[in-house]
């Protein structure tokens, strides 16, 4: 079910789908634009393999590890133990 | 009419669905603009079952059985048909005077289309493959239906349906009508798809029923009736004969994940609701940019719940535009800003509100508050080294004064014109509540206004 040639025809249905085309059936140069639409798209192609599913950098770091702790100079830390220090007092 | 069936023809020898669903396309292949419209003035009305019956019959080279032929006659001649209004409507447009009626003859047509198709399949006249077909059918159907109905809707100005009336659901079904058609079509390919008897698993139907499924649970959530969507998951999780999940392909799995995992989500079964889009975001391809996107929408608010985990850049850098639209939002959970985060969160409320997020996210304020108390914890700095002791031995203080935590939160929330006056006793809630849902580990000593945290992990899964 999957091979390249169909695959560029299918990216093209999409396209006219989303109507950025100027060919015949694009009747809508006019109407009220489709309210922009969050639908799932239809991928491409049928299937991959998994090397194709990896973003550039590799899937890791993908989630907050750092608390930037050591960044006792960030504003807010500074200003809190100054106003900390005010109580103590 | 010889020379225009040999792309069909052709396609056919190929045994796939794909290359037949294209030549049964309603938009012609960017190589070849005139496609449709050669293959419309290629017959007429009176002619066209004729010769295409000539035209598949006579050529004995596609070896294919009687049966066989008068389904493909038909549906080419239905096909025909549909290309006729297709353009039809096109020569409307492009004189400007393209109305609902036109685009209504080019959805009705379609329908047919899709119906012959269901027959033909459903009485085993076609190959097995032919059910891929027909989901791309179906799927052009969908699109037609939608097209239909915004035509009917401009022909029947929603003023006229609601003016005295705030009610929009009213306007809303109202505008459907073509769509919600085209659901019940969708039903009946699904059960063709699950009910497939054939033994044989190799031919069976039962590997056209993610495709269907995605396809019910597009036009579900675009008619607004998403718990409809529901049963097909019913359907699918209570029919045992279903060739294992991995084996379909990708394109399925991951739409079909993505889906289960919206809805899980709008029930707030947010740990389901990660399992599935995590699933999804792992197998997704990885060129499929505004996929990836809405996968992201609902992993990431369902992360911060479910693990308190923020995206890191580099995951928001992988979606441009959800980034604008919460990468503020993270950055203020993360540095523990209150005030920041309340911002962020009104002025996003729209946007949230439509992906429907806006309650999810709003819960992760307590992420936000739990970072800013964290801070207080750090800026109490170590217990004093005893004798002996190295700094390696060092102890956070674990016993913080409750003011500490008021000073902090004033300093995060009054600042700034935020008009906010925290009282003590609103204090004590706050960090009740944090200790209640574990983000937090100690008690409160009300006797010397302390908060007593946990020597270990006092801010489970923050590294203290």
């Amino acid at each position: 079910m999957s091979s390249n040639a169909p695959t560029a025809k299918h990216d093209k249905a999409n396209v006219a789908d989303s109507k950025t085309t100027e060919q015949p059936l694009s009747q809508d140069k006019k109407p009220a634009a489709l309210e922009e639409d969050d639908e799932f798209e239809d991928f491409p192609v049928e299937d991959w393999t998994e090397e194709e599913t990896q973003i550039p950098n590799g899937n890791a770091h993908l989630w907050e590890e750092s608390w930037d702790d050591d960044d006792t100079n960030e504003d807010f830390a500074v200003q809190l133990r100054a106003e900390l220090k005010k109580l103590g007092k | 009419m010889e020379a225009v069936l040999e792309p069909f023809k052709q396609a056919y020898a190929t045994g796939l669905a794909q290359p037949v669903a294209e030549f049964l396309s309603p938009i012609p292949p960017g190589r070849d603009p005139g496609r449709l419209y050669d293959f419309y003035r290629a017959s007429n009305d009176d002619k066209i079952e004729g010769e295409v019956r000539y035209a598949l019959k006579a050529n004995r080279k596609t070896r294919m059985s009687n049966k066989e032929a008068e389904a493909w006659i038909d549906l080419i001649v239905g096909y025909w048909r549909a290309v006729k209004q297709i353009i039809l409507a096109d020569e409307a447009a492009n004189q400007g005077r393209l109305g609902d009626r036109q685009y209504l003859a080019v959805y009705d047509t379609w329908k047919d289309l899709t119906s012959s198709f269901i027959k033909h399949i459903s009485g085993g006249s076609l190959p097995p493959w032919a059910i891929f077909t027909l989901y791309f059918t179906a799927n052009h159907f969908r699109r037609i239906a939608i097209k239909a109905d915004e035509y009917l809707a401009r022909a029947k100005p929603a003023t006229s349906v609601n003016s005295f009336s705030d009610d929009i659901v009213v306007p809303q079904t109202a505008r459907s009508e073509k769509l919600e058609e085209a659901a019940r079509v969708f039903n009946r390919v699904f059960a063709l798809c699950l009910g497939d008897r054939n033994p044989d698993m190799s031919e069976s139907r039962k590997w056209g029923v993610y495709c269907i499924a995605n396809l019910q649970f597009k036009t579900y959530f675009k008619l607004k009736a998403i718990s409809l969507s529901k049963n097909v998951v019913k359907s699918i999780a209570a029919q045992s004969d279903l060739p294992p999940f991995h084996l379909y392909p990708r394109a399925h799995r991951v739409t079909y994940r993505y889906y289960t995992g919206v809805l899980a989500f709008l029930q707030e079964d947010y740990a389901q609701a990660e399992k599935d889009l995590q699933e999804a975001w792992d197998s997704c391809y990885a060129r499929s940019q505004k996929n990836k996107s809405l996968i992201l929408t609902y992993l990431i608010p369902c992360r911060l719940i479910t693990q308190h985990a923020i995206p890191s850049a580099t995951l928001l850098a992988e979606a441009p535009g959800l980034a604008r639209l919460i990468g503020p939002l993270v950055s203020c959970i993360k540095k523990g800003d209150l005030t920041g985060f309340d911002n962020a969160l009104a002025e996003g409320e729209p946007a949230f509100v439509k992906r429907r997020i806006f309650l999810t996210l709003e819960r992760s304020r307590d992420i936000a508050l739990r970072n800013l108390l964290r801070k207080v914890y750090l800026a109490a700095g170590y217990d004093e080294l005893k004798e002996g002791q190295t700094d390696k031995d060092r102890i956070r203080k674990s016993r913080i004064p409750l003011i500490n935590f008021a000073t902090a939160l004033r300093m995060g929330l009054s600042g700034e014109g935020s008009g906010q006056v925290v009282e003590d006793d609103e204090v004590e809630c706050l960090l009740a509540n944090q200790i209640y849902k574990g983000l937090m580990k100690g008690y409160i000593s009300r006797e010397h206004a302390m908060v007593v945290l946990n020597k270990k992990g006092a801010f489970p899964g923050t590294r203290i």
